[in-house]
């Protein structure tokens, strides 16, 4: 059987899965991250360009630039989920 | 509640006879918001009354010796304004005389001091070289060096294979003087140009290095003795001035803005025409009050024309309970005229999201404290509605971290043989949740995770209806029934088709017919209603309500972090000796830089909530600011 010619048990086997879940987990969790930092970094700026010039706008730029955080939050639940 | 005021256009027309009673009766009732007069052919502008010239240059005067004075801006016990106009031009005169004479002082002092701090600088340089500085001068056989070189370098040794006469004083600071005959000097240049000779020029002042800088010295000491002495002086002006200053500038802007308000009249040679918005409720009271005012010489009138709902300007009509979530929309826009004004939905529903996410009792307590603390200190119409918004939050917080029974990131009830911080408090279990889950009291998000997503999509579900609903009653007061059923009813009977066939997948009813054809109805209505785009617009329903999720993720990453800090100072603290006290401050700065995000990531991630999901349900927002001529009184009163 493949099982033994890997010279692995079921509970080996069993634990490398584990452990491909929490790379899973931790690339949903990073790679949303990535995602969410690239989007924000040019709202971040265009939001302290915006305010600079009227400073009126400092509430809705800090809005506009944490709607990107939405991507990141599923990649969270989604990690969670992975690990439950 | 869920309008704003309802405004009446008004015009005021009278005899300019009347003109100032109208002004002072409209200033005093503070309520009638007037529209700029754009020049036309007969109308003119009007012009300022008289001594608004006058009145200007006295509020220059007054803020000039406020900013030199340094006068922030404290709450005081009101002054009497008839006392004070009486008494002003005097005092203000006194002020100005005691104030310019401390301010040329002032400057004097502080040039003196800048002087004495460059000589002293030009001087230092030579300290211990017992040498007078006239005698470094008008020779005719002698040459004399100043400077300094390079480490190390021995001056004199090098001097000796040239001659020895010469004369050499070396100072503290590496700097010498080194005197020479005419002669060697082209030989002991290029000596010391070996040395990397640095020249410093000698002062011009008489006197020897050391006696020069210990008069120096006092003499700084005199003048910054003296700046004390002044400070202390303009402190006892500010404190015996600093009400009057307030309350009297105050008063003066009260002059200025009545006397300049003809400006934005409509004028004829005799007559004022003036054009305005003003509440409902407000209108009898203006009427009446100006007619009497003016012995019925002013006409006032409410124009009867259709609305154009842009140029009405718009005040907030909340309960005073609601009124602090009143910022949180003007961080938006405020609403148009013929919208429902959300402020009420926000807040209930932005201090409940907040709650939800953060529930934590240590977070609690101490950003409710925080706050409280907050807005006893700070006044001011920005922070006192910044700091009850926070109270709002922070009380549903409280109630959300009884519900987790969560202590800055420790669990306050047992589970599973781990012990909580209240000895001898075990979770109960109650009823079974999804996903295998045991919903419990005190909820443990951690543990309850599949469940508590759903419950916050659901949640979302909900608040996007409801926007929906009042999406549906805004465009069905301004477009009619069809367009409010295929713009906004269509997207409710889309979710009812969403929720059938997922009814459908999982058994509940055994066919997924049904649903596949609300569903189908809904795209069709969209489609009618808003165009082909509405096919793209579809997903968003799931994009919003998967939003929703981040109720439980910023919560439970609030948990990490503080979980986080507990351990790590927990395994310090067990090391013993000296990692107690680091166990200590680990505690401290993570905690409080938790409390710092817990303000920061449940606000904004709640507040977005509304902007982004709730708000573009059914809200146009840009309407004007209501901005009644008149002055809010707070250092003076009539």
């Amino acid at each position: 059987m493949a099982i033994e010619l890997a010279g692995a048990t079921v509970e080996q086997i069993l634990t490398n899965q584990k452990g491909l879940i929490a790379i899973g987990a931790g690339l949903a969790v990073g790679l949303t991250g990535l995602g969410s930092a690239i989007a924000e970094k040019d709202i971040g700026s265009a939001a302290v360009g915006a305010f600079t010039e009227k400073e009126e706008l400092f509430g809705k730029g800090l809005i506009m630039t944490v709607i990107p955080e939405t991507i990141v939050i599923f990649g969270f639940v989604i990690a969670i989920m992975l690990i439950l | 509640m869920l309008k704003p005021k309802q405004m009446s256009k008004v015009l005021l027309t009278g005899h300019k006879d009347v003109l100032e009673p109208t002004i002072e009766t409209l200033h005093d009732l503070h309520a009638l918001h007037i529209e700029e007069y754009v020049e036309e052919d007969y109308f003119h502008i009007g012009t300022p009354l008289s001594g608004a010239d006058e009145g200007s240059k006295k509020l220059l005067k007054l803020r000039s010796i406020a900013s030199f004075l340094g006068i922030k801006k404290p709450y005081h016990k009101p002054i009497n304004a008839r006392q004070l106009s009486s008494e002003l031009e005097e005092k203000l005169e006194t002020l100005g005389g005691v104030v310019s004479g401390k301010l040329g002082r002032k400057s004097q002092i502080e040039a003196d001091l800048k002087d004495v701090q460059t000589g002293m600088h030009e001087v230092e340089a030579f300290a211990g070289i017992p040498v007078n500085f006239d005698l470094c001068r008008g020779y005719e056989t002698l040459h004399v060096f100043a400077g300094t070189v390079k480490k190390g370098a021995d001056v004199e040794a090098g001097l000796k294979g040239i001659t020895d006469e010469y004369q050499f004083f070396a100072g503290n600071t590496g700097v010498f003087i080194l005197v020479v005959p005419v002669k060697h000097r082209e030989q002991v240049t290029d000596l010391l140009a070996e040395y990397e000779f640095g020249e410093v020029k000698i002062p011009a002042i008489p006197g020897t290095p050391d006696d020069l800088i210990s008069e120096l010295r006092n003499r700084q000491d005199s003048l910054t003795k003296d700046i004390e002495s002044l400070s202390s002086e303009i402190d006892s002006v500010k404190a015996e001035y600093e009400d009057f200053i307030l309350a009297s500038e105050e008063l003066l802007s009260i002059e200025t803005q009545k006397k300049e308000a003809p400006l934005v009249f409509a004028t004829s040679d005799h007559a004022f025409v003036i054009d305005g918005w003003i509440p409902d409720d407000e209108f009898e009271t203006l009427r009446s009050r100006v007619e009497e005012a003016t012995d019925n010489r002013v006409y006032v009138m409410i124009v009867e024309e259709p609305v154009d709902e842009a140029s009405v300007p718009i005040e907030y009509d909340n309960p005073k309970i609601v009124k602090p979530m009143e910022a949180v929309m003007n961080l938006y826009a405020r609403p148009r005229y013929h919208e429902i004004d959300p402020t009420t939905f926000v807040f209930i529903a932005f201090p409940l999201f907040y709650g939800m996410i953060l529930g934590d009792i240590g977070y609690g307590l101490i950003l409710l404290g925080i706050s409280l603390y907050g807005r006893s200190k700070l006044h001011g119409e920005g922070w006192n509605s910044l700091f009850t918004v926070l109270i709002y939050c922070n009380i549903v917080t409280l109630f959300f971290g009884i519900l987790y029974a969560e202590f800055l990131g420790f669990p306050l009830a047992g589970l599973h043989g781990h012990p909580g911080l209240i000895p001898g408090w075990e979770t109960i279990p109650l009823f079974a949740g999804l996903g295998g889950e045991m919903i419990t009291y005190p909820i443990h998000r951690t543990h309850l995770v599949t469940t508590l997503l759903v419950v916050t999509l659901l949640i979302g579900v909900m608040h996007i209806n409801v926007g929906l609903i009042i999406g549906f009653r805004n465009v069905l007061a301004k477009h009619g029934m069809k367009a409010a059923v295929l713009e906004k009813a269509a997207w409710i009977v889309l979710q009812v088709g969403i929720f059938l066939l997922l009814f459908g997948m999982m058994g509940v009813v055994t066919s997924m017919v049904p649903g596949a054809v609300v569903f189908v109805l809904a795209v069709i209505m969209l489609v009618a209603g808003e165009g082909g785009t509405a096919i793209m617009e579809l997903p968003s329903v799931l994009s919003n309500v998967l939003s929703y999720s981040r109720l439980l993720a910023v919560g439970l990453s609030s948990i990490g972090i503080a979980t986080a800090v507990n351990i790590m100072s927990g395994m310090m603290f067990d090391s013993g000796g000296l990692f107690i006290v680091v166990a200590v401050v680990i505690f401290i700065l993570g905690h409080a830089l938790n409390t710092a995000l817990s303000i920061i990531a449940p606000g904004l991630h709640a507040l977005r909530l509304q902007y982004v999901e709730f708000f573009t349900k059914f809200y146009e927002g840009g309407g004007r600011i209501y901005n009644p001529f008149g002055y809010k009184r707070i250092y003076t009163e009539e």
